[in-house]
């Protein structure tokens, strides 16, 4: 096929494309990047069918590499390629060029709502991907994420720290805040993008964002939607360290930025609930005793070891507190949640004093972490919710992080 | 005889005392030029200080540099490390004018000697300082990622790396300021072989199983095309994310 042939082709889908006006934007992220029709039929099944009557007005939109790819249609859906910006996130995550993708084609197309989908997004139930459309069109919702259900043993650094975390300071109780997809409504997108742009413009495509922070910085209103049980793609490096070091880092940043906002009381964001999927209760995986002392050791060599450097960012209560963990043995091994909660509030305020680099500040948070991964399995049986309970102890003790976050010298015992 | 051993003594007398009338001048304009210099030093590193607070230099440092010029400013400050700086440097530029006014005032041969000689211990002193923060940083981050590997002795190889450098650094300073000569050279390369031989034994023989297993796993890495489930890592009841 010639080249004008080609263009003239393109131009006609575009034109076809643009006769029906579009409603809604599916951008599928970098890991479709280049993605051969084939790899992408479930997916695009999937979809074909969460989306019904409103295909028509919506436009699914992939990354790829040739400037030259033509728009396609394909049982009543329109595809269009856009030149991809972002690199796969080692975490699999929404990254800053994503979003600024999502606006750009938004804008193109005058769309309402933008959705992003992220690896394995073929495992979404239509219900699903349904649900955070309508929470987005139907609810007036400006930020829609989904609730996955997890096993009580996956998704831990969330469970950790960046679900209360986020609940704790900015009032926002969805379950992740750091989800794989979400849908976004035109003025929450801009705003996102906004930030998006002043990361990309100092060379940091592959920033992390916190959609749901910038939703309650900016007064949107955010919806919670049941997913059900959905494919979590891996983290493309297994070091652990890295991973923690790099969500953390990204929540710990956001923290420093919008102090202003979070130092005041404020009531929790207001969030719809749609619940089309209903959650399903995974059983606990066994694990092995091995498992549990592997962790604890990680622990016992981090205290150690790295005690000297935890006593320039903890107070001393806090490291009687790990004194005494490093002495319990294996089966009552149990971190409380207020010593948790603690721990992190103080690696927060030592982020933002650069007590220590933060680089190494963030790889003396592991161990720690580990013990508190230990602690959960033991508890885990015994507990009711143990999400709810250690997001309640963040929220009660927020006052001290209020506290040391103004007066960082004050006496601390 | 009595009157000759007497007028010796008065000549060495009077040439004492005209040393002394020579030298004391000399010492009180090199003092007047480091007080001088460390006066205007100080008036300029509170005007750089406050120009620099007034810009939020800090936080922009912080904003583009997370790990770099604040963590070596002292009390994590960057202004305040530029500013201290600024101070010394002009205490040092007033030493330098008096010893040159000292040396005006009579004694000849001392500023060939002690200029470059000053040159050089303040480059020593640099590479101190830069030495003694880079083994600090190497052997808290090797420090860190031995005991996230689970390494037993990360503390004896994160010491091991910190006094490798800081005996890297003394050998510079020492061969900097011309002391020891080719004792130094060869006693460093003694020390320094010594060490890294044994370094590098401690880490082969202790963790030949880590090497391994990281080897196999990055033989075995695939490009991640969504795919990410591809990699299926050890089967492990626990994810983290």
């Amino acid at each position: 096929m010639s080249t004008t042939a080609a263009m003239e082709m393109r131009m006609e889908s575009q034109v076809a494309s643009d006769a029906v006006s579009t409603e809604t934007v599916i951008c599928l992220g970098s890991w479709y990047s280049d993605a051969p029709a084939d790899a992408l039929q479930p997916l695009l099944q999937v979809l074909r069918e969460a989306l019904g009557d409103r295909a028509a007005s919506t436009l699914i939109a992939y990354p790829v590499s040739d400037p030259e790819a033509a728009p396609w249609h394909q049982d009543g859906l329109s595809l269009q390629p856009y030149p991809s910006l972002a690199s796969i996130h080692t975490l699999t995550v929404q990254t800053s060029a994503a979003y600024l993708s999502l606006h750009e084609i938004m804008r193109n197309h005058s769309a309402s709502c933008g959705l992003l989908l992220g690896a394995e997004a073929h495992s979404l139930s239509p219900v699903a991907i349904r649900g955070l459309l309508d929470a987005v069109h139907n609810e007036q919702a400006d930020v829609a994420l989904p609730r996955y259900s997890i096993g009580p043993h996956d998704g831990l650094i969330n469970a950790a720290i960046l679900h209360p975390l986020t609940r704790a300071l900015f009032g926002v109780r969805n379950a992740f805040p750091m989800a794989l997809d979400l849908a976004l409504s035109n003025r929450a997108v801009e705003r996102i993008a906004a930030v998006a742009q002043q990361q990309t413009a100092t060379g940091q495509p592959d920033m992390l964002l916190w959609p749901t922070i910038e939703a309650a910085a900016a007064g949107f209103s955010v919806a919670d939607v049941s997913s059900g049980v959905r494919e979590i793609p891996h983290p493309t490096t297994a070091d652990l360290a890295t991973i923690l070091g790099a969500l953390t880092a990204s929540l710990f940043t956001e923290i420093e930025t919008k102090a202003s906002y979070w130092q005041r009381t404020r009531p929790p964001v207001a969030m719809h609930s749609i619940n089309d999927v209903p959650d399903v209760s995974l059983p606990a995986p066994t694990v092995s005793p091995e498992e549990t002392s592997e962790l604890i050791e990680s622990f016992r060599i981090g205290y150690g070891n790295l005690h000297e450097l935890w006593s320039l960012v903890l107070p001393p209560q806090t490291l009687l507190g790990l004194k005494h963990l490093s002495r319990l043995p294996a089966e009552t091994f149990s971190m409380p949640d207020t010593l948790w909660v603690r721990i992190v509030y103080d690696f927060v305020l030592a982020h933002r004093l650069r007590t220590i680099n933060r680089g190494h500040l963030l790889g003396a948070l592991t161990p720690l972490y580990l013990a508190w991964v230990a602690s959960h399995i033991q508890a885990n049986s015994s507990t009711e919710n143990p999400p709810e309970t250690l997001a309640r102890a963040f929220e009660a003790d927020k006052p001290y992080l209020v506290s040391r976050w103004r007066w960082p010298d004050r006496f601390n015992p | 005889m009595f009157s000759q051993v007497e007028d010796a003594l008065m000549d060495s007398f009077s040439r004492v005392l005209t040393k002394l009338a020579v030298f004391l001048p000399g010492v009180l304009a090199l003092l007047l030029a480091v007080v001088l210099l460390a006066l205007v030093g100080a008036a300029l590193a509170w005007g750089i200080r406050s120009l620099l607070t007034r810009l939020r230099f800090d936080e922009r440092v912080g904003e583009r540099n997370s790990a770099g010029v604040s963590d070596w400013a002292p009390s994590h400050s960057p202004s305040l490390l530029i500013s201290r700086v600024v101070f010394w440097m002009c205490v040092a530029l007033g030493f330098a004018i008096g010893v040159s006014a000292y040396d005006a005032a009579g004694t000849s041969d001392l500023a060939p000697f002690i200029f470059p000689y000053l040159a050089h211990s303040i480059g020593a002193l640099i590479i101190l300082i830069a030495g003694t923060i880079l083994a600090r940083y190497l052997s808290r981050s090797v420090l860190i990622s031995a005991v996230n590997a689970r390494l037993n002795y990360a503390r004896a190889l994160s010491l091991g790396v910190k006094w490798l450098v800081l005996i890297f650094t003394a050998a510079m300073v020492l061969d900097h300021l011309e002391i020891g000569g080719r004792i130094v050279e060869i006693g460093f390369g003694i020390l320094f072989g010594g060490m890294v031989l044994a370094l590098a034994l401690a880490f082969g023989l202790g963790s030949r199983d880590i090497v391994a297993r990281s080897m196999e796993r990055t033989a075995e890495k695939t490009t991640p095309i969504d795919r990410a489930t591809e990699r299926n890592d050890t089967p492990r009841s626990v994810r983290h994310f």
